[in-house]
């Protein structure tokens, strides 16, 4: 089946089109979701909500990006919603502790709580330490280093889901490099 | 000295510790659950909306554009005596139907 007859047949809502489209791509989603949400339960939720964005929006898909480029995009955005929800909800709970509230509040940081099977136990606290300050970075940052780093994609790939040139995408990861560097640097430094 | 090495050292053994993750499949039944999912919520979308199709919204849209139209017109004819004179008889306040029974 041609990219174009498959993309009508999801446009058209035919669950075998579905089915195929979760085949091809569940695997892709959920190494993008894992390298954003270092906890397996969080991922998976994710992903299924990128199919269900896909599901719900394929009528807006233009066509003028490869259908991949945009459940990519897809991707990275829910996953940033996530980490966006689940600290605000970690600022109302600082919040809630001020005031006294008797509502229970989760005190522990998420990106230091991981459950990543991918991590061996060997390495569990750098890469706690790791995804700790990834979190840090600013989103644009964030995006770039996670989508080439962890998740393994070029910078064309990088660059057609944010829709920016490859050169920014360098400029970006050199940013992210270098502000991981310092971040890292006052961790360390604190630490001992 | 040595301690800024060794934070270097610690540095770049945190950001070279991406290269050791290994990669993660999805839960077996990952795609059941989603085409689950996907088509539970199609078939309650369909079943509440289903009968109210496009041209059905839009044939309701023109016969209440219509009705306005005619609303607005027939509101428009009727004069300010009319009105007056349509009171007064529904109130027995008319002049012309005035009964006295000193006649």
């Amino acid at each position: 089946m041609e990219e174009q007859d498959f993309i009508d047949a999801l446009k058209a809502g035919k669950q075998f089109a579905y089915g195929k489209l979760i085949d091809d791509f569940q695997h892709k989603v959920f190494a993008t979701c894992i390298s954003f949400v270092p906890n397996k339960e969080d991922a998976e939720d994710i992903a299924q909500d990128v199919f269900v964005e896909v599901f719900n929006s394929i009528h807006k898909f233009k066509e003028q990006s490869k259908l991949s480029t945009w459940i990519y995009r897809i991707t990275t955005n829910k996953c940033l919603e996530f980490i966006r929800t689940r600290n605000t909800k970690k600022r109302f709970g600082f919040l809630q502790s001020i005031i006294g509230n008797d509502i229970p509040i989760d005190k522990t940081s998420y990106f230091t709580e991981m459950n990543h099977p991918g991590i061996i136990l060997e390495n569990k606290e750098t890469s706690e330490t790791l995804f700790y300050a990834i979190n840090k970075l600013p989103d644009a940052q964030k995006i770039v280093f996670t989508l080439h780093k962890v998740d393994g994609k070029s910078y064309q790939e990088i660059s057609d889901i944010i829709e920016k040139s490859v050169s920014s995408v360098e400029s970006l990861m050199f940013r992210a490099k270098k502000n991981l560097q310092s971040l890292l640097e006052n961790y360390y430094k604190n630490e001992n | 000295m040595d301690t800024d090495r060794n934070i270097q050292n610690k540095i770049n053994a945190t950001i070279n510790s991406v290269e050791t993750i290994e990669t993660v499949r999805v839960s077996p039944f990952f795609k059941d659950k989603t085409m689950q999912r996907l088509f539970a919520e199609k078939e309650v979308k369909q079943s509440v909306w289903s009968w109210f199709t496009p041209k059905l919204q839009l044939a309701t849209l023109v016969c209440l554009v219509v009705l306005n139209i005619f609303a607005f017109s027939t509101m428009n004819k009727s004069t300010y005596n009319e009105n007056v004179n349509q009171f007064a008889e529904t109130y027995g306040l008319s002049i012309d139907t005035e009964t006295s029974l000193l006649n």
